[in-house]
């Protein structure tokens, strides 16, 4: 069952840039006092005004519901929604966004925890490194950056987190810079890994990962993996009424299935959120997105931006 | 048939999916829907069929029986506050399901009954709360048309038209 999905209309409180060209916004509830609660992890749908919708992690601190705190990441190259909210967004201003929901939950198991950020994937990270410091849990943080200048909220974790348990490593530092298959060659056995961070560093930190058992290894992709960019190919969705979808080349399942009249939400239209996700009757789908595990790939499917060869048969 | 209600909630969203807001005096134009809503504002999610829906209603007995688990059978329960269930007005003491075809007063303006609502899955997805579709099967209330707009507030009286 997938969360609430409610949008609430939030009242931005503040904002400050921070290093690596982040602005961090604090936001609370228009007419309440007091937000839905979340766990670290968690993350949240904001809406922009041209209809897009971002994710960003809230990693702030889960017991203090009166505001939630979002880090956003100026992308020059990139949808174009990080570059209007560092323009236009000020106090004062509302922003609608999405209740939480958690695709990045924290297990709860005995044993240490390896927590490994690329750049501004430290959002989700940050939260969940203050949840164990509180809980007194052991656990190690490495964070990667290019560089100590370009670390979005380095201040923020050299102030607040036991540098006890925190390793920097930038790569212009040689002292300091490390690989990532060295870091990880050597593990406990009990350890759970998580990690986020963007499409190269979550590329690295899978291969190193291979071969670490089922279940120790859990993370969140700001992007789809930049694999399979073959140029997409037309195929057939089939209903469980037997009504028949055609998917043009150009055109996305989810489009086709919501022209077709089926009613989906959806979110990020990127393979991220997993607001659209619906299930497999019959078929060989193409998945693209990064959001559903090994498991549920086999009888899942993310119509936003997931492919398939012939025809797939759906449960809608 | 007799009988004598009153308004007790009036909320609004802005767009599909959005919190519903509550209202302390909303205007009901006709034709269109409750000012700021979105219905009124056409930003809602519905099914693309030609449609009557200007002014959504349920009835709170409804919910106290979905908070107590009746029927024992499916036996669905959840709490559902009056700005959870997506429906613009909350009433007690009137029996919408036996008002299609027929127009109402609510206060000062005038609607006409068109359909029993149906509720919509999407609803579990939006509140997560798993069952509540089914849940509201057969009692989730009312769609009706504006025939006479005008201001209406929590606390005005429902009453049948008679003819």
């Amino acid at each position: 069952m997938a969360s609430p999905r409610i949008i609430m209309k939030l009242t931005v409180t503040a904002t400050r840039k921070e290093s690596g060209d982040v602005l961090v916004i604090d936001l609370k509830h228009t007419r309440k006092p007091l937000l839905p609660p979340f766990e670290p992890g968690s993350h949240v749908d904001v809406h922009l005004p041209d209809g897009k919708v971002r994710q960003y992690s809230l990693c702030g601190d889960p017991t203090d519901l009166s505001r939630y705190t979002i880090a956003v990441k100026r992308e020059e190259v990139g949808r174009g929604g990080s570059a209007w909210i560092h323009e236009a967004v000020a106090a004062g201003c509302m922003l609608p966004v999405s209740a939480p929901r958690n695709h990045f939950p924290l297990a709860q198991r005995e044993g240490p925890t390896v927590l490994l950020a690329g750049g501004i994937g430290i959002t989700p990270i940050l939260a969940m490194a203050r949840a164990l410091e509180r809980q007194g849990k052991t656990c190690e943080l490495h964070y990667f950056t290019r560089s100590r200048a370009l670390a979005p909220l380095l201040s923020v974790i050299e102030r607040e987190l036991d540098c006890n348990t925190v390793w920097l490593h930038f790569d212009d530092e040689p002292e300091t810079r490390q690989d990532l298959e060295t870091l990880l060659s050597t593990r406990s056995s009990d350890a759970q890994l998580y990690y986020c961070g963007p499409p190269g560093f979550m590329a690295a930190v899978d291969r190193a990962t291979a071969h670490w058992p089922e279940g120790t290894v859990h993370f969140e992709a700001f992007q789809p993996p930049e694999q399979d960019r073959a140029p997409p190919e037309p195929f057939t969705i089939t209903l469980r009424d037997g009504t028949v979808v055609p998917v043009a080349a150009d055109t996305s399942a989810l489009a086709a299935l919501r022209a077709a009249g089926v009613l989906l939400m959806a979110s990020c239209e990127n393979g991220v959120c997993g607001t659209c996700e619906c299930g497999i009757l019959e078929g060989q789908p193409i998945h693209r997105d990064a959001v559903l595990s090994k498991d549920a790939r086999t009888h899942r499917f993310i119509p936003c931006i997931s492919r398939a060869a012939g025809v797939l048969r759906l449960d809608l | 048939m007799t009988w004598q209600g009153t308004l007790l909630h009036i909320h609004v969203a802005p767009a599909a999916s959005y919190e519903m807001e509550e209202l302390t005096e909303a205007q009901l134009v006709a034709g269109r829907g409750i000012v700021g809503d979105r219905y009124y504002l056409g930003t809602g999610t519905y099914s693309a069929k030609p449609d009557v829906r200007e002014v959504t209603l349920i009835e709170v007995e409804v919910l106290e029986a979905i908070a107590q688990g009746e029927p024992r059978i499916p036996g669905f329960k959840a709490m559902l506050a009056p700005e959870d269930h997506r429906r613009n007005l909350t009433t007690r003491g009137v029996p919408l399901g036996h008002l299609v075809g027929t127009r109402f007063r609510i206060g000062e303006t005038v609607l006409r009954a068109a359909r029993m609502n149906f509720p919509c899955k999407y609803i579990e997805q939006l509140l997560g709360i798993p069952g509540l579709y089914e849940g509201l099967l057969n009692r989730s209330g009312l769609n009706c048309a504006i025939e006479v707009g005008g201001v209406i507030r929590p606390g005005d009286p429902i009453l049948p038209i008679d003819g």
